[in-house]
């Protein structure tokens, strides 16, 4: 919501500020025109000038982007123990876990009697 | 992961401070962001009030110390959260947005004050 | 001082019309370069290898803190003579920069985006907006900027602060850059992520120059490197330090009742 608020205050100081250039240009030609001799500008024109800069300036600071916490361990603070203590040095791969994969082909191993394993898990689909 | 982590100690009270080095970059790009657009701005301002001489140059400084005045404004008073030091974020990098400025002063004072 | 009076429409037609060349200009040119720049491939085997010399120089510094047969184990992956990673992987020799092509064609784009329009351009601007006195500087300057600001026109009565359509040109080139990189939110954004890139992969970006040479010298590191046992004595450490706490909250306790 305030970055609407922002983006308004930026275009509006930007549009101000170029009314107030195409005023200081019209009276500079006026006086130009008429003969008289350039002192200053209007007052009225100077003073939009520096308002319309603020206010572009505000809307800046606000599209510009927030501030992060430089402390280390605030970051830190929302971190799970998951991520923190990520040891990918200590990865397993060659696991028992393989075998839920639903394209694991275990190996063609010669089978050994303490081995049922395969006979188990195809068992309950032969009986039905 | 957040990246590198800076150390610093603390002069006041000696203990070692942890800074985030990937926070303190991305600060440092929004202070960049708003220093080149307050250049641009207030280079455009001090062309379209036909500043000459040193009276633009004065309100170059101005614009800086301004600048400074709404970062800390944006900061609130929890500055200390954001920055190391707000002595450095006033005088660090003050000239950066100097040609900049020189140019969009240039620039609306051609268009508005010379023809 | 004599003022001058420009005609209006010199602003019209040749101060505005500089200023927006040149910033559409860039704007166009990073968009061009952004077309036809190729990301950059990191190759499989190149990452593949910097990743095992990290893990190798892990084990080496590290390798105290887990025990001796897991260490050895680990050495045993790398350096054994018939499978060992380090030995059995041939890798080429480090290829020279200047035959690979892909380099040359990257630096011909940079090239090509970089100095080609600018000097096409400033040429083209050269020739088209010749001789104007554009627009005046708001600051007084001193007779050594004349050259620089007014290109173009050899007036010598001419105050130095004016300035010429070429000379606004290059103003404008130089002025600019920051500009760019305030519109092209895109520029910055390649830039943090690269940074965060760069963070992400760490030293793995790093890739050694020549995999074969470096290969052999951590071969050789971590041939001769020996497995201490950092904690050997921990749990006597350990009992030692609780039994001394317990000591002095006593003594405390005892003290303050």
């Amino acid at each position: 919501m305030a970055f609407v608020w922002a983006r308004l205050a930026f275009f509006a100081g930007i549009i101000s500020l170029f009314h107030a250039g195409y005023s200081a240009a019209q009276h500079r030609a006026y006086m130009r025109v008429t003969e008289q001799e350039f002192t200053s500008l209007p007052t009225d024109i100077s003073i939009q000038g520096f308002l319309s800069l603020l206010m572009a300036m505000y809307g800046i600071l606000y599209i510009a982007g927030d501030f992060k916490e430089i402390r280390a361990n605030v970051q830190l603070q929302n971190k799970s123990w998951e991520t923190v203590g990520n040891r990918p040095t200590f990865y397993t791969f060659a696991h028992r876990g393989r075998a839920l994969s639903p394209n694991y082909s275990p190996p063609k191993a010669t089978r050994s009697p303490l081995d049922p394993i395969d006979s188990l898990a195809a068992g309950p689909h032969h009986q039905e | 992961m957040s990246g590198r982590v800076r150390t610093r100690v603390d002069r006041g009270t000696g203990e070692v401070v942890a800074y985030s080095d990937a926070a303190v970059r991305n600060n440092l790009a929004v202070i960049e962001y708003c220093r080149t657009s307050m250049a641009a701005l207030s280079g455009g301002t001090a062309g379209l009030l036909g500043l000459t001489g040193l009276y633009g140059f004065l309100f170059f400084l101005v614009a800086g110390l301004v600048l400074w005045l709404l970062l800390l404004v944006k900061a609130g008073n929890r500055w200390q959260r954001f920055f190391v030091s707000r002595q450095s974020l006033l005088t660090s990098g003050i000239f950066s947005g100097l040609f900049t400025y020189i140019l969009c002063w240039t620039f609306l004072y051609g268009m508005v004050h010379v023809y | 001082m004599a003022e001058l009076l420009l005609d209006s429409d010199i602003r019209i037609w040749v101060f505005l019309p500089i200023v927006l060349i040149t910033f559409l200009c860039g704007i166009l040119r990073h968009y061009v370069s952004v077309l036809i720049s190729t990301q950059k491939k990191v190759d499989l085997t190149q990452l593949q290898d910097s990743q095992a010399m990290i893990r190798s120089r892990m084990l080496r510094e590290n390798g105290k803190y887990i025990p001796e047969q897991s260490f050895l184990m680990r050495r045993h992956f790398f350096n054994n003579d018939e499978s060992g990673y380090l030995k059995t992987v041939k890798r080429a020799s480090a290829p020279q920069p200047m035959t690979d092509p892909n380099m040359m064609v990257e630096m011909l784009k940079g090239q090509l985006t970089n100095m080609l329009p600018m000097i096409a351009i400033g040429g083209w601007i050269n020739w088209t907006f010749s001789g104007f006195v554009t627009t005046k500087v708001p600051f007084p300057l001193t007779l050594r900027f004349k050259p620089m600001l007014q290109r173009g026109i050899e007036l010598v009565s001419l105050d130095a602060s004016w300035v010429s359509s070429a000379s606004w040109y290059f103003l404008n080139v130089f002025g600019l850059r920051s500009i760019y990189t305030l519109v092209l939110g895109e520029n910055n954004a390649a830039d943090q992520a690269r940074i965060m890139e760069d963070q992400m992969s760490g030293a793995a970006m790093a890739m050694p120059q020549d995999p074969k040479a470096a290969f052999k010298a951590e071969w050789e590191a971590l041939e001769i490197a020996d497995h201490k046992w950092a904690l050997k004595d921990v749990e006597c450490d350990l009992l030692q330090k609780a039994e001394v706490d317990y000591l002095v909250n006593s003594q405390s306790f005892v003290n303050s009742s």
